[in-house]
């Protein structure tokens, strides 16, 4: 017994050398930007961070803990986009007097109808809060919407067929997005009223600040949703549906919800990216940004760990970051031939998801197993029994 | 000619079999029996490469076999007839048969076929048939035939009474039997039925839970009226029906 | 001949070839192919470079379209694919890991075109491929000729499948992978010339549909939806099913848009993807297997029993 001990210690102690290990690494590479680039990089970072883990999160709830394998995250993320770019900022339009309609999305009009609403906005700051609000609240449900009307055809298939048929639908979106010139423009980018501009310099911090906060409740909600009876009934139908069904979780309805949930979060995360944007193009919400880059977070991070996916994303990000900043000078033999290094995005991102699926099969923290209760308290309730 | 050591083997994480021992002697018809979940078709999926082996060896005379793939296995002369999926219902009864020699050169395979439906004339009827067709008793023959087909030096059988009528299976028994007497190949025989098999079969295992309960003569394990009512439903013999009744609730117990 | 019917027929077979590609690898294999986006574009381009550099008719170019796509597939297999198989991994994973490969794939095809635009000037990221094809009777030939190819490679197929000893080994290993292990096939063997035949049809479709369609990095990309559309489609079953299913989704995109844009306004276009992927949505939501799952013998069976009855 006591060996047995000792070898979970020493798991234990391994599995915490490896996260110390990650974010020794993370802050290394911080640093180092830190000191050749200065802060702007570092807010780039976060607030890339900080998106992504919110939609990260919301694909880990759904393929981690539900086992659906969510290949359409860019329909949600899109529809919480678009929900910002178009709702709130007509809503602001139509009390300022403005067009509201269709043409609310035409360039010429819009250009001139936003930085009123931005002015309005940043003359009060109960109303730039309230904007923000009602921005996420639009998102969310939006978000929940499409999550539940996606999941009608969708739920009662299985593996393959349920993840592709998710990517179908998440491209189909994404093709209405970049046609549909009256909601936000088809392919013409539209402004977005910005609810930032009240702290005029500080605005990049507050919004990373803000951001942040928004993460982090996402990360503490998802902690206490997947602890919850709910979450338990999740990684019941996971593991084996037929079980769950035995022994009495409707299983369409709890995947349902799950869809509904990780759906509406990863809307706000949409929302959130494009109010800090300050415009929403269509074009820039494509599978591979939003699909799957969320997916290479996840499996680099540990499929069905929180921490896990939180240390995969802001890995990759920094990663990517540098990428972008360090390719003509890194990689300039490239650019000799021709070849923009911004390729090497991709090389990347698949070198990651195979290398981690190749030799890292759980990811960089592993999902850990486990018991609902706390030992000492099912302890107690055995000592109550007898 | 096959010998089992300390064999620890499952699917996955899953542990099913434990500690393992077993040896199947050359020329013999070895039963495996016990109660469902018992691990014995664990046991040929482990000497064929199906399930995983954790630890232990299977020593096939003198060749270890552990860690070997299946399609290996099938070229050192082990036939394996699996309890369900054992035809390939898609082909043709002479497809099935040839895929089974697939090994073989072709003229050995056809002449192989042909000798088969000579010993189960019933194949040559539906010859050109897709075995999907066939009847469940049918079937189960063109399965034998299929373990036939590759001049095994050992065959596993996997319940090759599951879902035939009663006389079918008797008529499948007789087979095996004869399969031992005439042909002399060595057979490791899981069985539902098993007073049937016991009859038949040379040694025994009782496999219970992962672990061997019972090893010896096959019959022999008939006279163990415990054994036999516990496990295997049994009834015993006739005449020692009042000292042996079916256990007490107590005696389940304990 | 209408117009939307001979590009229509074109990209159908293409989609067929591709969609058949992405049946064969997950009937054999259970590995759900990403990778077949690439793949296309990768045909797509061998037959492109072939034209502008040397000259002729893009199909003089097939076989080696061919040949390089099953390359490809030949990759993926020894790199990747056999290790998860043989840890027998979930069919996510399988999924993930041909993700990865496509993207690295991705990524070189775009370098490849940026070397193309540096070195021979060309502008290789948006070509119309049918300008090098020839006129036959009133048409552009590509419409007879590429179906044809398709036919005649599928024949093949069909043939390998069904005569050879190793076509059918084939089958067998589809069918019951355990037992034809136990039979002594080896199922490395059979994944190893799935992935290379996937392969070759993959990049074959591609060039296909660059004859229908503008040829752009990204090409494979944005039909991919559609290539698991036909697959699904046809069932996931069978491969003659993937391959219906495929030039099923083919013509109806064509179709819908044509009449759907006469009805309606140009507007229509933009939405052309919506049409095959709403007719997937509905085919599932009644047959949630696909058209595999449509009871054909019991259908026929009643129809059967019908004439029966009015005969008695």
């Amino acid at each position: 017994m006591t060996t047995k001990n000792g070898m979970i210690t020493k798991i234990k102690d391994y599995m915490l050398l490896r996260e110390v290990m990650v974010i020794l690494v993370i802050l290394a590479l911080l640093t180092f930007l830190f000191t050749s680039r200065g802060v702007p990089i570092i807010l780039t970072i976060f607030i890339d961070f900080a998106i992504f883990a919110i939609i990260t999160m919301s694909l880990n709830l759904e393929t981690g803990y539900t086992g659906i394998p969510q290949f359409g995250r860019v329909a949600a993320v899109i529809v919480g986009a678009f929900a910002v770019g178009s709702i709130p900022g007509r809503i602001m339009a139509r009390f300022m007097g403005f067009p509201w309609g269709i043409e609310y999305a035409s360039d010429t009009v819009n250009f001139k109808v936003v930085p009123q609403i931005t002015a309005l906005l940043a003359s009060n700051w109960l109303l730039s809060l309230g904007f923000l609000v009602l921005s996420l609240t639009v998102a969310a449900l939006s978000g929940a919407a499409i999550g539940w009307l996606i999941s009608r055809p969708a739920i009662r298939l299985k593996e393959a067929y349920l993840g592709i048929s998710l990517l179908a639908f998440g491209d189909f979106f994404m093709w209405v997005g970049h046609n549909w010139k009256g909601m936000v423009g088809g392919s013409v980018p539209v402004n977005v009223p910005d609810p930032f501009r009240i702290f005029a310099g500080n605005r990049f911090t507050i919004i990373v600040l803000v951001i942040f906060t928004i993460a982090f409740l996402v990360f503490v909600f998802l902690n206490k949703l997947t602890k919850s009876p709910f979450g338990r009934s999740l990684r019941m139908i996971r593991d084996n549906d037929m079980a769950a069904a035995a022994a009495g979780k409707n299983i369409v309805t709890v995947r349902t919800r799950s869809l509904v949930i990780g759906s509406a979060l990863a809307a706000i995360g949409g929302g959130l990216y494009v109010l800090y944007v300050g415009s929403v193009a269509s074009i820039g919400f494509s599978r591979l940004t939003f699909t799957f880059w969320p997916w290479a977070f996840m499996m680099l991070g540990g499929i069905g760990s929180n921490i896990g996916v939180l240390l995969g994303v802001f890995l990759l990000c920094i990663l990517r970051t540098m990428i972008v900043i360090f390719r003509s000078q890194w990689f300039g033999f490239l650019l000799v031939v021709g070849i923009d290094p911004l390729w090497l995005e991709f090389t990347l991102m698949g070198a990651v998801i195979i290398g981690v699926i190749l030799f890292l099969p759980y990811g960089l923290v592993p999902e850990k197993i486990e018991p609902m209760l706390p030992a000492n308290r099912v302890k107690r309730v055995l000592a109550g029994r007898q | 000619m096959l010998i089992v050591k300390n064999l620890n083997s499952g699917y996955g994480k899953l542990q099913i079999l434990f500690d393992l021992n077993i040896e199947v002697p050359d020329k013999g018809l070895t039963v495996v029996v016990g109660p469902n979940g018992a691990g014995k078709t664990t046991l040929l999926c482990s000497i064929m490469g199906i399930a995983n082996i954790f630890s232990g060896e299977i020593m096939f005379n003198n060749i270890p076999l552990a860690g070997e793939l299946t399609y290996n296995l099938a070229k050192k002369g082990i036939s394996y007839v699996p309890q369900m999926g054992n035809v390939f219902a898609e082909l043709t009864v002479l497809d099935n048969l040839h895929m089974a020699g697939y090994l073989m050169p072709r003229d050995e395979a056809k002449d192989k076929a042909a000798q088969m439906t000579d010993i189960f004339p019933v194949l040559k009827k539906f010859i050109l048939r897709k075995a999907g067709t066939l009847s469940g008793g049918e079937r189960r023959m063109l399965a034998i035939a299929m373990g036939l087909m590759k001049n095994p030096k050992l065959m596993l059988l996997d319940e090759l009474s599951t879902d035939l009528a009663p006389i079918i299976a008797e008529k499948v028994m007789m087979e095996v039997s004869r399969l031992r007497d005439e042909l002399g190949i060595t057979i490791l025989m899981v069985e539902q039925m098993a007073k049937r098999a016991l009859e038949i079969g040379d040694t025994a295992y009782l496999l219970v839970s992962g672990e061997v309960r019972y090893k010896g003569k096959a019959d022999s394990l008939l006279h163990e009226p415990e054994l036999c009512s516990m496990y295997l439903g049994i009834k015993p013999p006739a005449d020692k029906k009042n000292s042996y009744a079916l256990p007490t609730p107590e005696e389940g117990s304990e | 001949m209408t117009p939307w019917m001979s590009s229509g027929l074109i990209y159908a077979s293409g989609l067929a070839l591709t969609a058949g590609s992405v049946t064969l690898i997950y009937i054999t294999t259970r590995t759900f192919n990403f990778a077949v986006a690439s793949m296309a574009t990768i045909g797509f381009y061998v037959s492109y470079t072939g034209v502008i550099l040397y000259g002729g008719l893009p199909y003089k170019y097939y076989p080696f379209v061919i040949i390089i796509g099953s390359i490809v597939g030949l990759i993926c297999y020894y790199g990747l694919n056999r290790h998860l198989l043989r840890r027998r991994a979930a069919e996510i994973t399988l999924m993930m890991s041909t993700l990865g490969y496509d993207l690295v794939l991705l990524s070189m095809i775009q370098m490849y075109t940026d070397f193309l635009t540096k070195t021979y000037k060309l502008f290789p990221r948006r070509v119309t491929m049918n300008i090098y094809d020839f006129e036959l009777f009133g048409e552009k030939a590509a419409a007879f000729i590429l179906p044809f190819i398709a036919i005649v490679f599928l024949m093949g197929l069909h043939m390998f499948l069904t005569k050879t000893k190793f076509g059918v080994a084939m089958r067998a290993t589809i069918e019951n992978p355990v037992l034809a292990g136990a039979s002594g096939i080896n199922s490395d063997r059979v994944y190893l010339v799935a992935w290379v035949i996937g392969g070759g049809m993959a990049a074959l479709g591609g060039a296909f549909i660059a004859m229908a369609q503008t040829g752009t990095p990204v090409m494979g990309m944005f039909i991919i939806p559609l290539m698991f559309a036909g697959a699904i489609l046809g069932g996931l079953g069978s491969l003659y099913g993937g391959i219906l299913g495929g030039f099923v989704i083919g013509m109806t995109e064509y179709a819908g848009v044509f009449y759907l844009a006469q009805r309606f306004g140009p507007w229509v276009l933009g939405y052309r993807m919506g049409i095959p992927l709403m007719l997937m949505a509905i085919t599932l939501l009644i047959f949630p297997r696909g058209l595999a799952g449509i009871p054909l013998v019991k259908l026929f069976g009643l129809l059967a029993g019908k004439k029966r009855g009015v005969n008695a």
